[in-house]
């Protein structure tokens, strides 16, 4: 894929997030969309690290990822990203400390990225820079709404249908025993679930 | 003797970790901003929030219940459960300029106070750091909302009834059952369950 195409798609995707008035503020934006660089991710590569001490912002191009929260010394799967997504640490871009997640690519990706620094030139500088963060900022704070709502739903089958809702590929991302654990229920229960979803009347419409 | 709305505010920014000295006149502003606080009963639903409110809440005093409506089982169930001295807001009409899906209800008796969206944007103009402070408001209650989650994914509800005493012991001790068996995503027969198995009583 050549590289204005990606540009053009990144610049889709930051366009998403800003209110754009003017001329300018295209230009402004385009320039930004051009200072992304892009990168090739082979499955088990880290996004970011535990370890990172400089943040980057992220764009999927292609691909899909998983990001972690840990729980002692104990890796918990948070949440997925896939095409057309922003990824980020809020530690490292927000606060510059050390992210308490980190995000492993579960199959090969595309990612534009551009550093934290050169993304606060932009959000200091320019009027529509406030704009990105915050609509960014908010836009993630509605996917743990959602995944809240995934989980506060008792039946096992409720759970399912609401993570597919929200990641269509959920079911063919990660192993089942994984997938168990994401959805907080036992492995015995996930297979019961699909095996009812399989049977059911939304079987023509979920691939277990 | 109960802290003033002034104090509240101003120890819930200080406590953010985007926070440096040299917001002070912000902050200021801020609290300057917000109206006297209103009560509200217990059981009340705030109706204040009703569309196409956009402002910022303060919750001074009281525990409120925030609600939404369960697309799964058609009913209004426990979304979350707020402690005093914290921020809420309609997230739908602020965010995105939609009708809200959420609406919160007075747990107990509470005091709560706005800081209406206009005069957010005439803080703003002038004092353009409260947007860090937003940013840094915002990804503390994604914090909360991450750190539930895994206990919403723990597949035993023993561990979930142990999670909310340790590290939310303040909800743990105030909430009654129906509504712990909400916030933790288990049916009632299964919290009772867990007590019986355990033999523990919730307080």
């Amino acid at each position: 894929m050549s590289y204005d195409k990606d540009y053009d798609i990144i610049y889709e995707g930051l366009a998403q997030h800003v209110y754009l008035e003017t001329s300018e503020d295209v230009q402004v934006l385009r320039s930004l969309a051009k200072r992304f660089s892009v990168r090739i991710f082979k499955e088990g590569d880290a996004l970011w690290e535990l370890s990172a001490n400089s943040g980057q912002l992220h764009f999927i191009l292609s691909g899909a990822f998983a990001e972690y929260l840990m729980d002692g010394r104990v890796p918990h799967l948070l949440r997925f990203y896939s095409k057309n997504r922003f990824a980020y640490s809020e530690d490292l871009i927000l606060y510059s400390t050390r992210p308490a997640t980190y995000t492993t690519c579960l199959v090969e990706a595309r990612v534009a990225s551009i550093p934290a620094g050169a993304l606060a030139e932009y959000l200091m500088k320019e009027k529509l820079g406030g704009q990105l963060l915050t609509s960014l900022i908010e836009l993630s704070m509605t996917e743990y709404r959602n995944t809240t709502y995934e989980m506060l739903q008792t039946s096992g089958i409720h759970r399912i249908h609401a993570a597919i809702e929200q990641f269509p590929d959920v079911l063919n991302l990660i192993p089942r025993k994984e997938l168990a654990d994401y959805l907080g229920i036992s492995r015995a229960s996930l297979f019961r679930s699909l095996k009812q979803l399989e049977h059911g009347k939304d079987a023509g419409t979920i691939s277990v | 003797m109960a802290k003033t709305l002034e104090q509240l505010v101003y120890d819930f920014f200080r406590g953010l970790p985007a926070y440096t000295t040299d917001m002070e006149d912000t902050v200021k502003a801020i609290i300057d901003g917000f109206d006297q606080p209103v009560i509200k009963k217990k059981g009340a639903i705030i109706t204040e929030l009703a569309p196409p409110n956009k402002d910022f809440w303060f919750l001074c005093d009281g525990y409120l219940k925030e609600i939404y409506k369960n697309p799964f089982l058609n009913e209004d169930a426990l979304f979350n459960f707020i402690p005093p001295s914290n921020v809420f807001v309609n997230e739908d009409s602020l965010f995105y300029n939609k009708r809200p899906q959420h609406y919160y209800k007075a747990y107990t008796d509470v005091a709560i106070a706005s800081l209406s969206n206009e005069k957010f944007q005439k803080i703003k103009s002038k004092y353009p750091a409260i947007i860090k402070l937003y940013l840094s408001g915002t990804a503390e209650i994604q914090k909360n909302r991450r750190a539930r989650l895994l206990m919403l994914r723990m597949s035993n509800t023993q561990d979930r009834i142990d999670w909310v005493r340790n590290r939310r012991g303040e909800l743990y001790k105030i909430m009654d059952r129906v509504t712990l068996a909400q916030y933790i995503g288990v049916s009632r027969a299964s919290l009772y369950r867990a007590f019986d198995k355990t033999g523990k009583s919730q307080f």
